[in-house]
């Protein structure tokens, strides 16, 4: 049975000699259509952060970090370690890096496109650097989409020496970047200033994100540059092996790496992990915090279902022998469903009503004090049809009750 | 237009039957105005509410307007009661959520009358009864007398064939009944059968013909005198 149209004015008298309690779940409904809008919005935010993709093989990755090693041999350590890491079954490719997405070990500088932006220029634009041995590229599994990856003589020929960023003058950037640094125009061929660096982009490779990520801003979360760096140069910056392989083979992978690596670095640690369970861990938190989120949704909903049932429950009590009278003067048991399953979709209406402009009023000072993001327009009525369908089926069981009462009821003693 | 048939009604518990009419037989005719008496427990009320579609019953036929009832489904019967039947009853059951004009519409609303035809009738009844000036009045401000009259206009509004009042008069004083008794026969006069369950002999000897019930059966008075030693008892219990 539909919303009877024709019962919405002696409905709302009614309810207007039953304001207390009808006020009390128009309330209870604003307050879940609020919480509900905003919280599912957050979720939705948290969701997609965990999402956010990454342009390397992130299911063939294993990394093994190594503590404890000589920074003065890395330059022949290295090359040995790789050589042995690239015999393990199934390993298609080996190198080092200084660092890894998501893996919180951030390394940012900024730069700028005219010849004297110094670092602290205001007009710079910070980016993530990663350092890549030889071999980075294709052990990360980048995707060159413009120019070319860096080749052996530019790995020679990288160091830090003396300073913080290295001698050579090459660089590669994701696609984010380059679109940042220059705007509409190839990158190619372009270079990056800071004084007294400068560096001439030869590749542009597909988004890959940063060690950390701008939950505000997701863009910016994809602002990195490679270089690339020679292991006798490095100075003991490279913080992980990496090394790629099946998906199926990585955990065998790990542990075998883990073992030669500790063999031939006697007095070191070597400690693996997969690449996607420092994804995950990264995301731990934000999946914890989505998880919280929707338990508070699920307790709103239920308690605000709980409360429709409990009212309409008691206002059928209440109102047994009205309904008997509404049934004696020919009320089929339909219309009587119709009449409670309409008087809710009223109340959750001024319930919904209410709710979307406190929904968008929490959004505005979230917005204001904890950079949370303006929630699209849509998620308002999607709460509201959420509550008005919550509201109708939590009013089923007491409206069916009250369908059943039997239009003698009308003729029994008060 | 109002005819039973052997009919019975029986309520059954775990331990015991007990009938409340049994072997009942009534025929009323079209425009026809009777009276029900009896004692208490006799059963008049439970005949009533029968009739009234309000209630089921266990056995016999009941033809209401040429239809026999006891095959209708529920949405038939409200059907029925809504379009045919109006009820008048002691306790005047107004809803007290609604005012006077509410209440009388809500017949009209289940009937699906559009609204100028609800109004019309509204005011029309509400003229007749004496209460024009009553309409957003809620039944709480209102008389007991006045509140039946509201439940008069109610019924008069939808325009019944048959008119079943249970103790009409039962809540009022001498006046209010008075006048109450007065509307019932004008309604009478246009044509409606009436068919009205009471106590008060005065007010039965209005009717055009009384109806006598005891131990949940209809008897005639004037040819079974035996009957009288069984006045006031309520209706017979059978153990199981």
């Amino acid at each position: 049975m539909a919303i009877r149209s024709t019962e919405i004015r002696p409905i709302l008298a009614s309810l207007r000699k039953h304001r207390i309690p009808a006020l009390l779940i128009v309330l209870e409904i604003a307050l879940a259509c609020a919480v509900l809008c905003n919280a599912v919005f957050m979720i939705s935010q948290r969701v997609s952060d965990i999402q956010l993709p990454s342009a390397i093989d992130q299911q063939g990755l294993v990394t093994v970090s190594l503590r404890g090693t000589d920074d003065k041999l890395v330059g022949s350590d290295i090359p040995r370690n790789l050589a042995a890491l690239r015999g393990i079954a199934g390993v298609q490719q080996a190198a080092v890096t200084t660092s890894l997405p998501l893996s919180h070990n951030n390394w940012g500088w900024s730069f700028g496109v005219s010849p004297d932006s110094a670092v602290a220029n205001r007009k710079n634009i910070n980016v993530s650097l990663y350092f890549l041995g030889e071999g980075g590229g294709k052990a990360l599994g980048l995707h060159v989409l413009q120019g070319r990856f860096f080749n052996a003589d530019e790995f020679a020929g990288s160091k830090f020496d003396t300073a913080a960023l290295p001698e050579t003058h090459v660089v590669v950037m994701t696609r984010t970047a380059a679109s940042r640094f220059w705007p509409g125009q190839s990158a190619l061929g372009k270079t990056i200033y800071s004084k007294p660096f400068y560096y001439t982009v030869v590749g542009v490779v597909d988004d890959v994100l940063r060690p950390n990520v701008y939950t505000q801003n997701t863009s910016k979360s994809y602002d990195a540059i490679y270089f690339p760096m020679s292991a006798a140069g490095s100075k003991g910056a490279f913080s992980y092996y990496i090394l790629r392989g099946a998906p199926k083979d990585r955990d065998r992978i790990m542990r075998e790496a883990e073992q030669k690596l500790a063999e031939l670095n006697p007095g070191a640690v070597a400690k693996g992990k997969i690449y996607m369970d420092i994804r995950n861990d990264y995301f731990a938190d934000m999946r914890s915090m989505a998880w919280m989120l929707v338990l508070v949704c699920a307790v709103m909903l239920a308690v605000t279902a709980f409360g429709i049932v409990g009212l309409t429950s008691f206002w059928v009590g209440q109102r047994r022998r009205q309904i008997g009278i509404r049934r004696a003067v020919g009320a089929t048991r339909g219309q009587i469903l119709g009449y409670f399953r309409t008087e809710n979709f009223l109340l959750s209406t001024a319930g919904v009503l209410i709710g979307m402009l406190l929904a968008f009023g929490i959004n505005l000072y979230l917005m204001q004090h904890y950079e949370m993001s303006r929630m699209p327009w849509y998620y308002l009525p999607a709460g509201a049809v959420t509550l008005w369908l919550l509201g109708q089926l939590a009013v089923l069981g007491p409206a069916l009750r009250a369908a059943s009462v039997p239009p003698v009821e009308a003729t029994r003693s008060v | 237009m109002l005819k039973m048939n052997h009919l019975s009604k029986v309520y059954r518990t775990e331990v015991v039957e007990t009938y409340a009419l049994r072997d009942f037989n009534i025929d009323v005719k079209e425009g026809e105005f009777v009276a029900v008496t009896g004692p208490s427990g006799s059963g008049k009320t439970t005949f009533l509410t029968i009739a009234g579609l309000l209630e089921t019953f266990s056995g016999g036929e009941y033809h209401l307007d040429g239809i026999e009832v006891s095959q209708l489904n529920d949405n038939a019967r409200s059907k029925i009661r809504n379009e045919k039947i109006g009820f008048i009853f002691q306790a005047f059951n107004l809803i007290p959520d609604l005012n006077v004009y509410d209440n009388i519409e809500v017949p009209l609303r289940y009937r699906g009358m559009k609204g100028a035809e609800r109004k019309q009738r509204i005011m029309d009844s509400l003229e007749r009864v004496g209460l024009s000036s009553r309409a957003k009045h809620y039944p709480a401000e209102l008389s007991g007398g006045q509140q039946q009259r509201v439940a008069i206009a109610r019924a008069l509004a939808g325009s019944p064939r048959l008119l079943l009042a249970d103790e009409p008069t039962g809540n009022l004083d001498t006046q209010m009944a008075r006048g109450v008794l007065e509307l019932i026969e004008d309604i009478h006069r246009d044509g409606a059968t009436i068919v009205m369950v009471t106590h008060d002999p005065e007010l039965a000897a209005r009717a055009q013909r009384n109806v006598h019930i005891i131990d949940g059966q209809v008897v005639d008075l004037s040819e079974e005198p035996r009957f009288h030693a069984h006045a006031g008892e309520a209706a017979q219990g059978q153990t199981l």
